[in-house]
């Protein structure tokens, strides 16, 4: 067999071990209910839940923060960060937790957070005090 | 029923925007202009070739006037236009101004049109018999970037998006309704804080100007097929490839380094998807430069040199297509929201995909492709090899980072791997060293055929010192429990040392060959910093003393990486005594005053340094957006930022004298005391030592008839003892009184009166409530051992692409 032939055949196998990989290391996304059911880690997208209480308090613990998200089905669940309160964590309009269930919590490894940043944020503010005021 | 708006200024805009149309009309003509050039029959009629080369220019004096005018916008605070409005305001310093300008999408479209201008106007004067038909090529991708910011619908479809639209025709709010609506905008959104960098300002223009010059060798190779050129393309081309290669590496290790400095994420490389985007094209041109040159020694791997860099160019357009589109959502924090461009990125994107693809195709059956094998002993045989490996781990980069693409695609829902870094450092560092290692040894093979035994005796040695030397740098460095890491070490030392044995060669007189050398021994030692960098950087504000939330908390224990630091309260860290001292406001920022110290056995303090890590306070939204300070020594940085601050209340904070200050206490308690007496308050107790009858102000003269009293206080808090003097003064008729603050046990003292009948002194003393006590931050800290690697290996490999670049130049121009 000619030599190129055979690196060309050792090229192809690499390259299908990177993608099978990349699929073997891949996570999926889902609700709070399947992360219930499942002992791996994963992906879950949903809403920071404004109404209830969201704790940090870095003068009794600097690494503990808790919050209540609806994922995606608008099922709501108690989810702990263990780390400093991420910046801008209010105004998120979308969280991406990754991480996994221990007892009733979601303890997330990972946060990211898609924010409306004000750098972004298409509103207008005016500074008249009478007139329409905030748009 | 049209308003007359007041206090527009609508003629910059009405100019930039009759530049975009030129600036189009200019590329469409300079494209048909040197189309025609190429296919004349009659090669000594150059007037198609004159009219390509005007319009050329006049494209690029028509970028240049696009560039003025939104400039002028920014500059002068236009917020009539969307553009200035959306990303600059009147507080930023000028040369944050400029980083506004490439802030949005229109911005930094306009930067790549503008180097791809200038770039195209050397090749004019440059490529002699390859003008036509280079810049045919190069006029077509103008034409297309072009479009990118002409901001018209055509048939209901947005044509680019300009960056000359007016504030109230890119959104709807009553306030245009009134003719005077510019009067109620007194300022604009403002640039990003995290890209008020002085990084940002340089990052950019070099990332671009990587991009763009990387359409100059993909021209070369096209009109190579094209004309049926297909040997000759190389060699003019070889100088522009590295060029490209030389300005995208500094401009992604730019970026890399800007993150370093200036974002939390508390490392240099994170394999987020916006930084794969411009490496990728990197490696493949890497990839493409080592090919160009063995096909330009042997004749070997023509198709694989042309490949490469004709895909890298159009990984480069993907690369656009995944930061600009909107489709990397959900897995980067980095990319931009989409513009309803998409359609467009593709469109441009499939033009320079198909058009190489069919000339391929076309041409096929009389490329130079080689039939016979290349020897194994050879270097054009592992410069192929190293190419390869090179593209395949481009591959794997690409495979991860499109799952976004792939979901949309086959509507799928993946999610990209929980550990991205993990999951990229694992093939990476395989690959890495692989490629390191080819690397070193091919440095001692010829040509088509070396003396094997000369080369094993040659390679002997440099692979038996590697081994040595990796052995004290993995223990000194402390990554020996990992077998990837000392591989991959070793094979970066193992190539610094052969590429080191090409280099003493030059230094007897084959100066020719240095660049490459140099290179390789640059690349070879940001590879070493960039993995003991990532491998043993270590949190050292490691908390120890962590309140439990219960078992189920400790059990899944993640480390805990942030600590409080109370103010004036020394905490241990790591080696460190670790004290927050206070923070000062400068401008937007709050810089957090830390000081670091180590003391060794002896009590003797060997280290002493302050960081300043700052954070960004906006009061109104709530949110800190903070910055770290690094520390750098020559083997080791250390990475301080701030992850959590007390939020200020906008008017509470200015402790200015007079100014309610009081409001910041509780209510004050009014003593009567006598020299000697004890006074108790909550933290701890103070003593009235005597009374100073010639106490002085500061900027008050006094006169005979004036009485000054101060009162020598003892104030014991915290385990310390503090002297304060606060001051009575009577002036005239007026009864005056200087208090002093003892801030470090949260109290402030006055000496309010005299009572002479009861033979006493009244003492009024104010105390923070207790929650407000102490002032604190959170903190981060992370040790990077030499990290100056990464960065100095950089600069190195820099270097060598230069001497490279020269040597290859001057073959061309010798040729």
């Amino acid at each position: 067999m000619k030599k190129s032939s055979i690196i060309g055949m050792i090229i192809i196998a690499i390259a299908i071990g990177a993608i099978v990989s990349t699929y073997a290391d891949s996570s999926t996304y889902g609700s709070f209910s399947e992360a219930i059911k499942t002992k791996k880690e994963l992906h879950v997208v949903g809403k920071l839940d404004l109404a209830k209480e969201m704790f940090y308090n870095p003068q009794q613990d600097a690494n503990y923060f808790s919050f209540y998200v609806n994922d995606n089905n608008g099922e709501n669940c108690k989810v702990v960060f263990t780390g400093a309160k991420p910046q801008d964590f209010e105004r998120s309009e979308q969280i991406v937790l990754t991480g996994q269930m221990l007892g009733n919590e979601f303890h997330a490894s990972k946060i990211l957070m898609k924010c409306p940043s004000k750098y972004t944020e298409d509103k207008i503010e005016v500074t008249e005090v009478s007139a329409q005021g905030k748009i | 029923m049209d308003i007359q708006f007041t206090g527009e200024h609508l003629l910059p805009g009405k100019l930039g925007q009759f530049f975009i149309v030129l600036s189009i009309g200019t590329s469409v003509l300079a494209l048909i202009s040197y189309f025609f050039a190429t296919i004349a029959k009659d090669k000594l009629d150059l007037s198609w070739q004159k009219i390509g080369r005007l319009a050329y220019r006049l494209n690029l004096v028509a970028i240049v006037g696009v560039g003025a005018c939104l400039f002028y916008i920014i500059y002068n605070h236009l917020f009539e236009y969307h553009y200035a409005w959306s990303h600059s305001s009147k507080i930023l310093p000028v040369y944050y101004i400029i980083s506004c300008f490439w802030e949005g999408q229109e911005g930094s479209f306009w930067l790549w049109t503008f180097w791809q201008g200038l770039l195209g106007c050397i090749v004019i004067v440059k490529a002699k018999s390859w003008e036509n038909s280079v810049m045919t090529i190069i006029s077509l991708s103008q034409v297309f970037l072009a479009t990118m910011i002409l901001g018209v619908e055509i048939f209901g479809a947005k044509i680019g998006s300009s960056p000359f639209v007016l504030l109230r025709d890119a959104m709807e709010a009553p306030i245009f309704a009134r003719a005077d609506y510019l009067s109620l905008i007194q300022d604009g959104n403002g640039l990003n804080p995290l890209l008020q960098n002085y990084w940002m300002v340089i990052h950019p223009p070099t990332l671009f100007l990587g991009f763009a010059s990387m359409i100059v060798p993909f021209a070369y190779a096209v009109a190579g097929l094209w004309q049926k050129r297909y040997t000759d393309w190389v060699k003019p081309a070889m100088p522009w490839a590295l060029f490209a290669v030389m300005i995208l590496g500094t401009g992604i290790i730019m970026g890399s380094f800007w993150a370093y400095e200036a974002l939390n994420f508390g490392g240099f490389w994170a394999w987020d998807p916006v930084e794969n985007a411009s490496i990728i094209p990197w490696l493949t041109l890497i990839a493409g430069v080592h090919v160009m040159i063995a096909f330009k020694n042997t004749g070997h791997s023509y198709f694989t040199a042309a490949f490469l860099v004709i895909i890298s160019f159009v990984l480069v357009l993907y690369a656009s297509f995944l930061t600009r589109s909107g489709i990397l959502g959900e897995t980067s924090v980095h990319a931009f929201t989409s513009m309803g461009m998409d359609t467009q990125l593709l469109v441009y994107l499939s033009v320079f995909f198909f058009l190489p693809l069919v000339l391929f195709i076309i041409n096929w059956k009389k490329l130079p492709i080689t039939k016979k094998d290349e020897d194994t002993y050879s270097r054009e045989f592992w410069l192929f090899i190293g190419a390869v490996v090179l593209f395949v781990s481009c591959i794997q980069i690409i495979a991860t980072t499109s799952i976004p693409v792939f979901n949309a695609i086959f509507g799928t829902d993946i999610a990209p791997p929980t550990d991205a870094i993990q999951h990229y450092n694992k093939w990476q560092i395989a690959f890495a060293f692989v490629i390191a290692t080819i690397s070193g040894f091919s440095q001692f093979l010829k040509y088509k055929q070396t003396n094997i035994r000369k080369f094993f005796i040659s390679l002997s040695v440099s692979f038996v010192v590697a081994i040595i030397v990796t052995a004290i740098v993995v223990y000194v460095v402390d990554i020996y429990g990992n077998v990837m890491y000392i591989l991959m070490t070793w094979a970066a030392i193992f190539s610094i040392l052969c590429n080191g044995n090409v280099l003493s060669e030059a230094f007897k007189g084959k100066w020719k060959l240095s660049g490459s050398a140099v290179a390789h021994i640059g690349f070879a030692m940001l590879l070493v910093g960039a993995l003991i960098a990532a491998a043993n950087n270590k949190v050292v504000s490691l908390n120890t003393t962590g309140i439990g939330f219960g078992d189920e908390f400790a059990k899944n224990n993640n480390p805990r990486e942030n600590i409080i630091l109370y103010k004036n309260e020394p905490t241990k860290m790591d080696k460190y005594s670790v004290t927050y001292l206070g923070d000062s406001t400068s401008g937007v920022n709050t810089y957090y005053k830390v000081n670091y110290k180590v003391t060794n056995s002896e009590g003797k303090i060997t280290e002493n340094f302050n960081l300043y890590p700052n954070a960004q306070q906006n009061a109104k939204m709530k949110q800190i957006i903070a910055s770290p300070d690094t520390k750098h020594y020559l083997l080791h940085d250390i990475y301080t930022h701030v992850s959590s601050v007390p939020l200020k209340e906008e008017e509470h904070h200015e402790d200015h004298e007079g100014h309610s200050d009081d409001e910041n206490y509780q209510k004050p308690v009014v003593h009567e005391v006598v020299v000697g007496d004890t006074v108790r308050f909550r933290n701890g107790f103070l003593l009235v030592k005597g009374i100073n009858k010639n106490a002085k102000i500061n900027d008050i003269p006094l006169t005979d008839k004036d009485v000054a009293i101060g009162l020598n206080l003892e104030v014991h808090a915290n385990e310390t003892v503090y002297n304060a003097e606060p001051i009575f003064l009577i002036k005239g008729n007026a009864k005056v009184d200087f208090g002093k603050k003892v801030d470090e046990a949260g109290l402030k003292l006055r000496f309010t009166n005299v009572l002479p009948e009861k033979n006493k002194m009244e003492l009024t003393v104010y105390e923070k409530p207790k929650e407000e006590k102490k002032d604190w931050i959170v903190l981060k800290a992370i040790e990077f051992p030499y990290i100056n690697l990464f960065w100095g290996g950089t600069i190195v490999m820099v270097i060598g692409f230069i001497l490279s670049i020269f040597r290859r130049a001057k073959e061309v121009t010798g040729a």
